[in-house]
């Protein structure tokens, strides 16, 4: 179709109209060019960068580090503030790694503490990731001599024993989960934070002490205090808290308390002088 | 393997051994270059025995480099092994030479692309052999479905053998001569060298030699049992 002079466009129907001699079926693509392929072909290899040709460095950067938070205790801090959801299986393994323990022990040990919460991560990736923030340390066990063993006339080479690597927490992670475990994220957001609203923690914390139970029936619960309705706070905040806190777990079917909210509730209604 | 003809092997049942033999290691290569290799595999892999002289040297330089591996492996080894699998077989890039792509098609097909002449004759051979791809997603070219093609013609063979059905063993070995022959000697050798290229763990690099080894030692053994059937 030929261009039309200024001012004497034709109608837009008939710009759009079909060219009559155009067929597509016709175009026969059987027939390759490759040097149309290799000049024009916007797949052609020779601009694209490859993987043959990627350079060692262009990795993204660990976000956890002790470089990069400034020390290890505070890349594992943000770590688990980060992921909250992970924290108690994460500062369990720095716990059970105290003084050093077999990577097998830890993968049976994070497999039975993630069975009620569908994690996608692998063991040894939390250890992973726990070692690059400076949390963990590996130790491999040295590697045994080869062993051959001779079965008529024919040489194999045999695995005796398998490697079992030791991960080992560092002094500045055993330092943090010391922390936790003396409460200091319930001090700091239930009695620093949102110390207003202590009487609903109390109350939530007193029953789920009482049986486990889900979010609608915490939500109803909290509801009932004055305090939630402006501004509105809806029960999942107050089990947020409380799970960053390290007091509530969801055990599969419900919220329950656990060991260190119990007893940072007792200590609770002593401060208050009840009981 | 030791190299047999059917002028020596006294009994049937030796021969049907031999099948056996070669269609556990065709098992064995299928399953590792199928999909990544999980905890289970790894743990199967270092209960193995490793043969140090085969009589082919690109089979025991792979064992090797496998027996390496797998004894300093652990758990971790899991996720660095599936990182390399996506390293050496997928890649990234979409300039059809990123990554050692496991299809007969891309290697034997102008513009190394997917589901060309060698995956309709593979489909072919499936069909002529009254086999399907089943619950397989990928074309049926690759690699790993051509490997558990030749353990499963072995299978047929030896059964043939122990139920004394000497021209089913017969025409099973000529079946497999053919399909080494035609397919995987045609494009294997091409493969192997992109997986070197590639591959960065001492395991992949051991199963790119034992493949290349194993399949010479394979063509040794048909062509001398095809020549005796022949003769």
């Amino acid at each position: 179709m030929s261009p039309q002079p200024r001012g004497t466009e034709a109608p837009t129907l008939s710009l759009l109209a079909f060219d009559d001699e155009f067929d597509p079926l016709a175009v026969d693509d059987t027939e390759i060019d490759q040097e149309w392929m290799d000049d024009d072909n916007p797949y052609d290899t020779i601009d694209y960068p490859t993987m043959r040709n990627m350079p060692e460095t262009n990795g993204h950067a660990p976000v956890y580090t002790p470089e990069r938070q400034g020390s290890a205790k505070e890349a594992l801090r943000a770590m688990v503030r980060q992921n909250p959801g992970r924290r108690p299986v994460l500062l369990g393994i720095v716990g059970l790694c105290e003084g050093g323990c077999p990577s097998s022990k830890v993968s049976e040990a994070v497999e039975a503490w993630q069975k009620d919460n569908r994690s996608v991560y692998a063991p040894m990736t939390l250890c992973r990731m726990l070692e690059r923030a400076g949390a963990l340390t590996l130790e491999m066990p040295e590697t045994t001599e080869e062993q051959h063993d001779d079965q008529e006339g024919v040489t194999y080479l045999e695995i005796k024993e398998r490697v079992d690597p030791i991960w080992h927490a560092t002094p500045e992670a055993l330092e943090l989960r010391a922390e936790y475990e003396g409460g200091a994220e319930f001090r700091r957001l239930v009695l620093g934070e949102d110390a207003r609203y202590v009487d609903v923690y109390e109350a939530v914390m007193e029953r789920v002490r009482q049986a486990p139970c889900g979010e609608p029936d915490i939500d109803a619960l909290t509801s009932g205090f004055e305090i939630t309705q402006k501004p509105r706070r809806f029960g999942q905040h107050f089990i947020d808290v409380l799970e960053m806190s390290d007091c509530l777990v969801w055990n599969g079917s419900a919220w329950a308390l656990t060991d260190l909210g119990a007893a940072l509730l007792d200590e609770l209604k002593a401060s208050k002088g009840e009981n | 393997m030791e190299t047999l003809d059917k002028n020596t092997v006294d009994d049937a049942q030796e021969l049907a051994s031999l099948m056996d033999e070669r269609a556990r290691t065709y098992g064995m290569l299928a399953r590792l270059f199928r999909v990544e290799v999980d905890l289970d595999t790894l743990r199967e892999l270092q209960a193995m025995r490793f043969p140090t002289a085969t009589g082919n040297a690109a089979a025991d330089e792979g064992y090797h480099q496998l027996y390496d591996y797998l004894r300093t492996a652990w758990e971790d080894s899991v996720t660095e092994l599936a990182i390399d699998y996506v390293r050496t077989f997928i890649g990234h890039g979409v300039n059809g030479y990123s990554a050692a792509y496991p299809y007969e098609s891309v290697y034997t097909s102008e513009r190394r692309l997917l589901m060309q002449e060698a995956r309709a004759e593979m489909l072919a051979t499936l069909r002529e052999n009254e086999l399907k791809r089943g619950e397989w997603n990928e074309a049926e070219d690759h690699i790993a479905l051509q490997l558990e093609f030749m353990q499963r013609m072995s299978l047929r063979c030896a059964e043939a053998l122990r139920a004394g059905d000497d021209d089913a063993a017969a025409n099973a070995v000529r079946t497999m001569d053919d399909f080494l022959q035609k397919h995987l000697l045609n494009w294997v050798p091409m493969l192997v060298t992109d997986m070197r290229l590639y591959a960065k763990t001492l395991f992949y690099q051991g199963l790119a030699q034992l493949l290349t080894g194993f399949l010479q030692q394979d063509e040794q053994v048909l062509t001398e049992l095809n020549d005796s059937l022949a003769a």
